[in-house]
């Protein structure tokens, strides 16, 4: 009895592998033939693999849940003491759930991507499913075969080995599904383009369907990696956010990509142009998230983390090969029917904005994989090398300048061939990156990083006003009050307005990411109780320690007068998990700075605590919340198609930007 | 399309160049105990080793010395700052620094690996 959810876990997992198998084969065929009734049988197999994968999930949940010991997933993962949200969490903890948790999501925005994609085309809609299914199978296999969440313990224990309680935190409890879910829904998008190969459907019916998709991984990618910024920042008490560690690195990749993407795809829908470059993005985005896995699970590289070693680490590598090899010979095959139907006509448009973005982002991406797989490229010929933050920093530096400059001038650039009239428009950006340079050279500051991306932020935020602004006044000659004007221009163009939030959201993240960088200040202080320091202009009174007991662990709490207020940072101890300690960062934030006050330790009544006072910081989450909420205004629901490429707008629907010069 | 292949040819070859200075600059060797006494760096290393039972902490907890093992060899390492959490003995770190002609490693930063995954660690 004991076995029986062990049994049926596996059970589901065959019956998914066996049905996307069905799935790949069926839907090749139909493709091959295009056979609408096939390709749809096909399509069925692959929604029925993905309810298998999906029952098989809730399984081991229940078992979680259930506190059944007797699966070894349950017992390594967790014990009787956790509270119910971190049993859940354990499902994408350890080595086999998470590899479930991934085919789950995966499959869950496969499923949905192919019904809203049926009606595209039988043929590109088929091969879609076969290539999606192919991908599936390769996960489902290892989970059968090689890494079961559903092994059984020939000895049933009475507890579990528990969580680590660096993990045992809200922030884990939500950043690793939006990260693992981000990278597994690269696989759609890519099966997308590789179907669009197969089929030889170049026209811009593909990018309708993955674009979307795209968005869809991208979106959760970044909520994934924000998440993960916040919860290092919170928890780790080391005063930053990102260290551009390889496991960073390899989930930036792949965001980065198809970042570059998503902009470039419009010159497609409107222009017809660039087939080849936007196929060659999304696969590459995958390749990059394969390739990302690959790293976490195989433990080649030096990191921070400690990653499960295992036995998947040749599996992936072979998967990443097979992936490489199907999508470059597809690629070469049909380059020839690639060509544009028309070349570029002029570099200073708005078609040439988006390639010099996706240039400089594509090389920023070249230059960080540069940087994360040195150790294995200098391994082969010696000793390893690694390079540190000030590797990244000063490549990922210029590149940053030159991304931030193009997002202040490139929304202003018309499309196709630019007259001179939009250059007038450039006075606004010019003119408050001047003010904001003068501002900030009258306020003291000399720090030539902030010099540069902070004026340059603020022509961005300008250009995104603009934009707006110009919009409202366009919609106003014709009828109505000004924000009925707003609202009307708005809701006609979401894409457009969603685009340009989702802008000021980058923009107020980078601000925030350049004043924390460029301005943080830090200090050791060693108090006894009754003593004071004052740290950049913080007068923090040490008013003695305090222990508190709670559940597993102790707090030393050392608590630190501030005006009025009372800052706990604590170090809480673990001594049933050999006497690990954990700190307890004290943040008090406000919109213009943190300051965050990190208990070093304690000897003879004595106190040292790391002080830094990181400026903006606050601004880093408000903006990736903007980001989201812009992309999200812009793309929930129905669109409005975008116009064809070289049609002409209707009089009564123009759009305003291209109304204008 | 030409100019935009020699605009990416040129981005392309100021970025290597960077990124080539920018390696030569701040690489390190990413050594074992072993490996650091056969080939002493002249600049600062990263050694990975796993911290053996006697930690002594000074100066309110901002000052550690300690023995940092790997397989049989093993070399004192002596580091000032906030030590991570989950910095105890049986712990794998990673110490950036360089070998002092006194034979200890003085250590500029210390990073303890922390767990990927959800396993209690030290049972």
């Amino acid at each position: 009895m004991a076995a029986f959810p062990a049994q049926a876990g596996s059970a589901l997992l065959l019956a998914a592998l066996v049905l996307a198998a069905c799935a790949a084969v069926l839907s090749f065929q139909a493709g091959a033939a295009g056979d609408a009734l096939l390709a749809r049988v096909g399509r069925r197999a692959y929604h029925a693999a993905a309810v298998a994968v999906l029952g098989s999930t809730a399984v081991l949940v229940a078992a979680l849940l259930g506190h059944d010991f007797s699966l070894a997933y349950v017992t390594e993962h967790t014990d009787r003491a956790l509270a119910w949200p971190l049993l859940v969490a354990a499902l994408y903890g350890g080595q086999e759930g998470s590899l479930l948790y991934w085919t789950l999501a995966m499959s869950a925005v496969g499923a949905i991507a192919l019904a809203a994609a049926a009606a595209s085309g039988t043929r590109l809609a088929a091969y879609a499913t076969g290539f999606l299914a192919a991908i599936t199978c390769f996960f489902l296999v290892v989970l059968v075969f090689v890494a079961s969440p559903f092994d059984i313990l020939s000895v049933t224990p009475s507890d579990g080995l528990g969580l680590n309680p660096v993990l045992r935190d809200g922030g884990m409890l939500i950043h690793p599904p939006f990260l693992l879910a981000g990278f597994s829904s690269f696989a759609v998008p890519f099966s997308f383009a590789l179907a669009a190969l197969l089929a030889g459907r170049h026209d811009s019916a593909w990018i309708a369907q993955t674009r979307r998709v795209a968005l869809l991984a991208w979106g959760l990618q970044g909520v994934g990696l924000t998440l993960g910024m916040w919860w290092a920042y919170h928890v780790l008490g080391w005063g930053g956010y990102w260290g551009w560690d390889p496991v960073e690195n390899v989930a930036l990749m792949p965001w980065l990509v198809t970042t570059a993407y998503l902009h470039s795809a419009q010159v497609q829908e409107r222009r017809g142009q660039l087939r080849a470059w936007n196929l060659g993005l999304v696969i590459l985005a995958f390749l990059l998230s394969v390739f990302g896995t690959f790293i976490v699970r195989s433990g080649i590289l030096p990191s921070v983390h400690t990653f499960a070693v295992s036995p998947l680490g040749p599996w992936y590598f072979g998967f990443l090969g097979v992936a490489v090899v199907v999508s470059g010979a597809l690629l070469a095959w049909r380059s020839g029917s690639l060509r544009s139907e028309r070349p570029l006509e002029a570099a200073v448009s708005r078609e040439g904005a988006f390639l010099a973005q996706n240039l400089l982002l594509v090389t920023l991406t070249a230059a960080i994989l540069w940087g994360t797989v040195l150790p294995l490229v200098s391994g082969l010929f010696g000793s390893q090398l690694v390079v540190g933050p000030s590797y990244f920093e000063r490549v990922g530096g210029p590149l940053f300048v030159l991304l931030l400059a193009l997002l202040a001038v490139g929304p202003l650039v018309p499309w196709r061939r630019a007259g001179s009239a939009w250059r007038r428009l450039l006075r606004w950006p010019l003119g408050t990156a001047a003010a904001t340079l003068a501002a900030l050279l009258a306020l003291g500051s000399r720090q030539p990083g902030a010099l540069i991306a902070l004026p340059l932020l603020a022509g961005g935020l300008a250009t995104a006003l603009l934009e707006y602004a110009r919009g409202t006044r366009f919609a106003r000659r014709r009828q109505g009050g000004r924000l009925q004007a707003a609202g009307r221009v708005a809701a006609r163009n979401r894409r457009r307005y969603g685009a340009h939030l989702a802008h000021i959201g980058i923009i107020v993240a980078a601000a925030g990411i350049a004043g924390s960088h460029f301005w943080q200040q830090e200090q050791d202080v060693t108090l006894r109780p009754g003593e004071a320091a004052t740290v950049a202009g913080y007068h923090l009174l040490y008013l003695g320690p305090e222990e508190r007991v709670s559940g597993d662990h102790r707090n030393l709490v050392a608590r630190l007068g501030l005006g009025g207020e009372v800052l706990e940072p604590a170090r809480a101890l673990y001594p049933s998990l050999g006497g690990q300690s954990l700190t307890r960062v004290a943040i008090r934030s406000n919109a213009t700075q943190d300051l965050y006050v990190v208990l070093a330790g304690s000897e003879d009544g004595a106190a040292s605590f790391h002080v830094f006072v990181n400026p903006m910081v606050t601004w880093i989450w408000a903006g990736a919340a903007l980001l989201i909420v812009g992309v999200l205004l812009g793309n929930l629901g129905r669109i409005r198609p975008a116009p064809l490429r070289g049609a002409v707008p209707r009089p009564g629907l123009a759009e305003p930007a291209r109304a204008l010069p | 399309m030409i100019r935009w292949g020699v605009l990416a040819a040129v981005l392309a070859a100021c970025v290597g160049y960077l990124a080539l200075t920018a390696t030569q600059g701040s690489a390190e060797y990413y050594q074992t105990i072993p490996e650091m006494r056969a080939h002493p760096a002249a600049g600062d290393v990263r050694v990975l080793g796993l911290v053996q039972d006697d930690v002594r902490r000074s100066e309110g907890g901002l000052h550690v010395d300690f023995t940092a093992g790997a397989g049989t060899d093993s070399m004192p390492v002596e580091y000032r700052g906030a030590v991570p959490d989950i910095f105890r003995p049986g712990v794998q770190v990673v110490v950036e620094g360089r070998l002092g002609a006194d034979g200890v490693f003085h250590a500029r930063q210390l990073q303890a690996k922390c767990p990927s995954r959800f396993t209690a660690a030290g049972r």
